[in-house]
């Protein structure tokens, strides 16, 4: 919110810089977000002296206007106004000077007459939206003073981000408590000096107000007034309201701007001429009703709104805006001025519901003064009166089912300093509290009693003036202290916590080569449609910024996909990414209805390796994802020597084709660790990829659970020699390696210690053959015996079982 | 002496003198091979000389047997020197062709992403006081990320943030915070811990993503003061930033605590001083100070909610966005480009 300087110096006698006042303010928690001058635009718009105006010569609208800036010499304006005079003051831009609209004045001729300036309307200068004529000034305005100085326009405004609580600064007065606070100096209240005129009536007797529930509307107050003049306000309140950035309309509601922006109280005017009958009822709305509000907007209400009525209808939302058929127009003369608090949860429910957020609302949603809002209404009236003529009818019309009761908390100054760390003594925490406002009874000097006064809403506890000693002390000053951390025997190690797993599973891509990848977790529908996942278990946003934003991922791959879509229109070619997140499902057993579920994918893409030399070239393929999942398992001891992870075909998955299934044995059947695939090459194309992209998406909170349970085990080290045979087996090519491997561990050779293929050679085929295509799969099978050398004659038998066994087994030629 | 030993001793060593002379032309192993063979074989010249020294007389066998082994060592050592001479050459020859510049077979670099990076520095940094790293849900219900703390529904505090609903109920977790409450509801204190994690807003510009990260502390104790979370975020930027760096204390607001602070700590561009070089400093924007963290004392109505006695613990938290931290200490300006994972971004933090 803005806050002019001269308006505080109203109320608190603050002689120091705008820069101290800023710097006090941030440092008590009022933010100071901006220092700045709200005319700056039109800073070097001088006061002229029109001292001759003739016609111009080749115009019948145009004057030629001599003007005295105070300078030397008089300047010759071209001026198109038809009220420019000869004797007139008038705001005039020189040459150099840029006008708010961004427009410079520059030396001109206008229909061959030279023009050496301009001479200014309100609107040009933003002070209204006045056009007709050019801003005639007063007349003891001094040629060559600048316009802003002679006006006595606000040069200083501070703009403060006030926090949720502290709805007691949403007012010049407000920040003015803060300030005496501050700098120690005594807050003035503004003189009230309302006339009442008995004569123009009585405010009781012509108005009735009916409150329905009190804790909706604990007090709702109005004054009466006859005889306004609706018009323009007077140029100080315009000013005034300028320079915060409030835009003028006219005076009545100028006024009830004035008072919400000087005492944080919003009030509202009606035109009592079209106020049915002599009653104001405050009364929720029936489920299902309809107001027009002032903008012109028919609003739909439920049954938790809260309306003002007449005798007959709604005429306001309350707390959120007057009614289309009883608001003030220029040509109301009755007024009816309400002041009223309102239930803050109500105010905000309907404001956000209806998208009608305002000053008033966001006001009466954190809270209003109850106790000073009687103040607010009086200067209020008298203001009103003051600006538009209107004669005050005597007493103010009222009902206050819920006066406003003290609140009393006790002040334990030990926990005070136990709390805050600091050595506080008595005198200060009173000072500050008195200071605040606050009633103190410290007659037992251990646990004081405190009363929070009136505008204070947020002090509802103790630790609410501890708060407040501490801010006004100085959080600041609060010295640093290194705390004991006690920790419990259950404590775990870093590395056993999931971020731990993960951090070094991240660790685990980073050494093989993949670069980490961070994606929203998010995505727009449009990319899981385009990988055919299903609609069910989707979770969708309610309220997305954006159509590619509105649905968690199901799965890992689409983030990964966006970024070779990317990455590809940056021109970089091969990718080696990976990302470890969660991926989410829908499943309403969940308290947060999701489950989550961390994944680890890698993707390559392009080049196998670097392009330069001395890599061979070579496109990514399956084997390079297979060896980053295969290098995977083994860092995690998921296999070896005892056990292998299963690569299975999976066909029909939605956009990967090959799809394979990494499975490790377990105690049920095959534990699925993810999958590995290619990306459908359709698919693909949307992501303007044409080569292909090779994918693996495996289950991080799997391979934790797995790895966990997993310590190495020392094995003794051979010592006696091994005997390695190869074997070449001629098979189809349809036939797997898996599969001869396992018919070789099935025909159990003795002393076999491993196996391990060693070469692959697929002969092109001869084109005229119709015979299907044959590959050569070689084996190496290495034997030992763990206590003595074998011999060859016993691996010679060995050996032969395998020879002999495989054709028999597998449709293959050894 | 008589004739037969002189001529043999001089034959003798005129085959260490053809020897020596005759070495020199064996130009590779296999020539010195065959030298070897012609003097020191079976039926080399040392062996034909030596048919000689059976015929001697006994009185001239001793002197001549002794020189036939001098010559044969001296024969031996001859050759095996040239041997020595010839494999020294012949490595030489072979490194002929070493190119010590050529490019060598780098095997694919990998990297952390930046936001993980800075992650990974603050949690170190964390568990090193003595805090203990947990995880929870990025889907939350409405009860852990507002209610418990101290946020009912129709609350103004809710408005400081713009939150991603997947219903009336459930939300994408506006902060780190609901993890203090899992955590106090799993656990009795003391409690020391730490919430990094992925957090979610509907916010998008230069320096706000729809999804940042943030890592969430929480120490519940008896008798914690706000000096302790002074220490603590003193001790835990001077190791993140510098040895230095000046940490300031702004009152603000935060629903779940009381009191509250915003964390300022001197700008590590501009060491504080607002300007370099008479230029203003473009990171702190002339203050001196950049804003980091949010933190203050555990409201006791959290307390409540968890079924902590408010009266018998204290505790303080914070709350850090780590893109901040990422963004200052790499000089990253635009934020969405960290979700972008453009290769040459993320090989930067190689």
């Amino acid at each position: 919110m803005f806050i002019s300087l001269q308006w505080l110096r109203e109320f608190v006698p603050y002689t120091g810089t705008v820069k101290d006042l800023a710097d006090r303010l941030t440092m008590q928690g009022l933010e100071v977000e901006a220092i700045l001058d709200p005319f700056e635009a039109i800073a070097k718009i001088v006061v002229g002296h029109v001292a001759e105006r003739s016609a111009h010569p080749e115009s019948d609208h145009l004057s030629v206007c001599t003007v005295d800036v105070g300078q030397p010499e008089m300047l010759q304006i071209v001026c198109g106004a038809p009220n420019v005079a000869k004797g007139q003051n008038v705001p005039v831009a020189m040459i150099g000077t840029t006008m708010p609209g961004g427009m410079e004045i520059k030396r001109a001729k206008l229909r061959g007459v030279e023009s050496r300036g301009m001479i200014c309307s309100e609107r040009e200068l933003g002070l209204s939206e006045e056009h007709a004529g050019i801003m005639v000034l007063p007349s003891e305005f001094k040629p060559g003073q600048l316009l802003t100085e002679a006006l006595g326009l606000e040069r200083e405004v501070i703009e403060v981000s006030i926090t949720p609580n502290r709805a007691d600064c949403l007012s010049v007065l407000g920040i003015a408590r803060e300030a005496a606070l501050g700098f120690g100096l005594k807050l003035t209240m503004p003189q009230l000096n309302l006339v009442e005129d008995a004569a123009a009536g009585d405010a009781t007797k012509v108005v009735r107000i009916e409150i329905s529930d009190g804790e909706l509307c604990p007090v709702y107050r109005a004054r009466v007034l006859t005889g306004a003049t609706i018009g323009k306000s007077p140029d100080w309140l315009r000013y005034r309201l300028l320079a915060i950035g409030q835009r003028p309309i006219s005076n009545i509601v100028d006024v009830t701007n004035y008072i919400l922006m000087e005492l944080g109280q919003p009030l509202h005017a009606f035109d009592r001429s079209l106020l049915k009958g002599d009653v104001i009822r405050v009364a929720p709305a029936q489920d299902g009703q309809t107001i027009t509000t002032l903008d012109g907007q028919e609003r739909k209400l439920l049954g938790s709104d809260l309306l003002i009525w007449d005798a007959e209808r709604p005429v306001a939302l309350a707390g959120v805006m007057g009614g289309g058929n009883s608001s003030i127009s220029d040509t109301s003369s009755e007024v009816v001025l309400e002041c009223a608090i309102f239930r803050p949860g109500t105010i905000r429910k309907t404001a956000r519901r209806l998208a009608l957020p305002s000053e008033a609302s966001y006001r009466f949603e954190r809270g209003v003064d109850q106790v000073g809002s009687l103040f607010a209404l009086e200067r209020a009236a008298q203001l009103m009166a003051e600006v538009s003529g209107a004669h005050v009818m005597t007493g103010i019309a009222c009902a206050e089912p819920k006066p406003w009761a003290d609140r009393s908390h006790i002040f334990r100054i030990d926990r005070c300093n136990a709390l805050l760390g600091l050595d506080l003594t008595p005198e200060f925490c009173r000072t500050t509290l008195t200071g605040l406002g606050c009633g103190v009874d410290a007659s037992d000097p251990a646990c004081w009693q405190v009363s929070s006064p009136s505008h204070r809403l947020d002090l509802e506890r103790e630790v609410d003036l501890f708060e407040e000693c501490g801010r006004v002390y100085g959080l600041d000053r609060i010295p640093a202290v290194l705390p004991k951390i006690s920790k419990s025997l259950d404590s775990v190690q870093m590395s056993d916590t999931e971020f731990g797993f993960l951090q070094g599973l991240k660790a685990w891509a980073v050494g093989a080569g993949l670069r980490e990848a961070i994606n929203y977790s998010f995505v727009g529908t449009d990319d899981l449609d385009r990988l055919n996942l299903p609609v069910d278990g989707r979770i969708m946003i309610a309220n997305p910024l954006s159509e590619d934003q509105n649905v968690l991922r199901l799965e890992i791959a689409p983030g990964l996909l966006n970024n070779v879509r990317h990455n590809l229109s940056q021109g970089n070619a091969s990718l080696r990414l990976f990302e470890v997140a969660k991926a989410f499902t829908a499943d309403p057993t969940s308290d947060t209805s999701a489950r989550e579920n961390s994944r680890l994918g890698m993707l390559v893409h392009g080049s196998r390796h670097s392009q330069e030399w001395p890599w061979e070239q070579g496109e990514a393929d399956y084997l390079d994802v297979k060896g980053l999942v295969e290098n995977l398992l083994a860092h995690y001891r998921l296999t070896g020597p005892k056990a292998a992870a299963d690569y299975v075909l999976e066909p029909g998955h939605p956009y990967l084709e090959p799809c394979v299934r990494v499975e490790l044995p377990g105690k049920d059947g095959p534990v699925l660790i993810g999958r590995i695939g290619r990306v459908q090459p359709k698919i693909a194309d949307a992501y303007h990829a044409r080569k292909d992209i090779w994918l693996a998406d495996l289950d991080a909170d799997l391979l934790r659970s797995l790895s966990r349970a997993l310590t190495p085990v020392f094995r003794s080290l051979p010592k006696f020699p091994p005997v390695r045979r190869d074997v070449t087996v001629i098979c189809p090519a349809t036939l797997k390696s898996q599969d001869v491997e396992a018919a070789i561990r099935e025909l159990r050779p003795k002393q076999l210690e491993s196996l391990a293929l060693v070469a692959v050679y697929a002969p092109d085929a001869p084109a005229d053959s119709s015979a299907p295509a044959e590959r050569n799969l070689t084996f190496r099978l290495t034997y030992r015996h763990a206590e003595r050398t074998l011999v060859d004659k016993e691996v010679d038998k060995e050996h032969g079982k395998v020879l002999a066994g495989l054709p028999q087994k597998l449709p293959v030629r050894i | 002496m008589n004739e037969q030993l002189k001529s043999f001793l001089e034959g003798l060593d005129g085959l260490t003198l053809e020897c020596e002379a005759r070495r020199g032309q064996a130009c590779s192993l296999k020539d010195l091979e065959a030298l070897r063979v012609e003097f020191l074989g079976r039926k080399g010249k040392l062996a034909g000389a030596m048919v000689a020294l059976a015929q001697m007389g006994p009185e001239d066998k001793p002197a001549a047997g002794k020189k036939a082994n001098e010559i044969k060592a001296a024969l031996t050592a001859l050759l095996e020197s040239r041997q020595a001479e010839l494999e020294a050459a012949s490595v030489q020859d072979g490194l002929a062709g070493f190119d010590p510049s050529l490019p060598g077979r780098r095997p694919a670099a990998g990297s952390l992403h930046p936001i993980t990076l800075a992650m990974q520095e603050i949690c170190e940094v964390l568990t090193g006081l003595g805090f203990e790293v947990v995880a929870g849900p990025e889907v939350e219900n409405d009860w852990n990320n507002f209610e418990a703390l101290n946020m009912p529904p129709d609350h103004p505090a809710r408005d400081m943030q713009d939150t991603l609903y997947i219903s009336d109920s459930i939300v994408l977790r506006t902060h780190t915070s609901p993890l203090q409450v899992r955590t106090m509801l799993s656990r009795k204190p003391p409690v020391a811990v730490i919430a990094p994690g992925k957090v979610y807003r509907r916010d998008s510009d230069l320096t706000h993503t729809p999804m940042f990260h943030q890592i969430e502390g929480l120490l519940v104790d008896k008798n914690v003061s706000m000096a302790d979370l002074r220490g603590t975020l003193t001790a835990f930027v001077r190791q993140l930033f510098s040895a230095n760096t000046r940490v300031r204390f702004r009152p603000s607001f935060f629903p779940f605590t009381e009191p509250s602070a915003e964390v300022d700590i001197s700008c590590m561009l501009c060491g504080g001083e607002g300007h370099i070089k008479n230029e203003p400093c473009r990171v702190c924007k002339r203050t001196g100070w950049v804003e980091i963290l949010g933190c203050g004392m555990v409201d006791p109505n959290v307390f409540r909610q968890v079924g902590y006695d408010p009266e018998a613990v204290t505790g303080f938290a914070f709350g850090l966005g780590v893109e901040r931290v990422a963004m200052l200490k790499y000089g990253i300006g635009d934020l969405r480009m960290c979700f972008e994972n453009d290769v040459r971004f993320l090989e930067q933090f190689s």
